[in-house]
């Protein structure tokens, strides 16, 4: 049976903060809000699927993405298909940990990641949205259901 | 001291890496399952392998129960790094012979004392 959870906005708050602070240092911390309009880049996507369905995505500047990706890899130049790892790899933790808040069991799929905007299914309602800025620039971390349609 | 790191995700093998070989190992990668049971097969056998959970080929709980099969691997210490924290599945982990479970995000701090709890590493002595 599947539960109608959902992650509250300080609970996806925590976890996006514990992976920000663990893997891109604490000195340059995740601010809550947009400073300004975010022009997706990349963008990844995991899905929970078992007693709670859900999907977790993270959208990103290009220039973010490639900060993120040379802080991870320890490297001066990032690569395309490293920028695609790095931001599959923030989702599959952000989306691995929300999945633990959430009733279990379930399985977690593996990162989807995207040059532009992931796409999600018609019947996707987003019930949690995270507006957050790092080193500047914008990120937005949501969590989509299912919602049934009522008949 | 040989680490193999197991990982689809060559940021997170990077981070490993560094974090264990701040520690004094030497490191092996691979990117499923397969490709470290590959390594193994081949000889090069670790003294530790950290293992990711979810992985494209070969996940990580049937990379343990494959070692955990061969007794000329039984020597090998597995430790799970993975996003994977419901508790049924660490106890899944444990119970196919993983020694330690850390759940990702981690510090190096936190890895270095899993593996001083092992015996693998030093422990660290205060000033």
């Amino acid at each position: 049976m599947t539960v109608l959870a959902e992650p509250t906005l300080s609970d996806v708050q925590m976890v996006v903060e514990e992976v920000w602070s663990s893997f891109l240092g604490a000195e340059e911390p995740l601010l809550p809000g947009m400073p300004g309009e975010l022009a997706t880049g990349w963008s990844a996507a995991v899905t929970v699927s078992g007693a709670w369905d859900g999907m977790i995505s993270v959208e990103v500047p290009t220039e973010m993405a490639e900060e993120v990706t040379r802080r991870m890899l320890a490297v001066d130049e990032a690569a395309d298909e490293d920028v695609a790892d790095a931001v599959g790899e923030l989702v599959n933790m952000i989306g691995g940990n929300v999945k633990s808040l959430m009733p279990g069991p379930s399985a977690l799929s593996l990162p989807v990641v995207a040059a532009g905007r992931v796409a999600r299914s018609s019947d996707a309602v987003e019930v949690c949205r995270l507006d957050a800025s790092w080193a500047g620039s914008p990120l937005l971390v949501s969590v989509h259901v299912h919602r049934p349609t009522q008949s | 001291m040989y680490a193999l790191i197991i990982d689809d995700s060559r940021a997170m093998r990077s981070i490993l890496r560094r974090t264990v070989t701040d520690l004094g190992f030497e490191t092996l990668e691979a990117g499923n399952g397969q490709e470290a049971l590959d390594h193994l097969e081949a000889g090069r056998v670790p003294d530790l392998c950290l293992i990711d959970w979810n992985m494209p080929v070969m996940d990580g709980y049937t990379f343990i129960t494959k070692v955990r099969a061969n007794h000329a691997w039984r020597d090998i210490t597995l430790m799970m790094v993975t996003t994977e924290s419901e508790h049924g599945q660490i106890v899944r982990a444990l119970a196919a012979g993983a020694h330690e479970y850390v759940i990702k995000p981690f510090t190096p701090d936190a890895i270095a004392e899993k593996l001083e709890m092992l015996g693998l590493v030093a422990r660290a002595v205060p000033a």
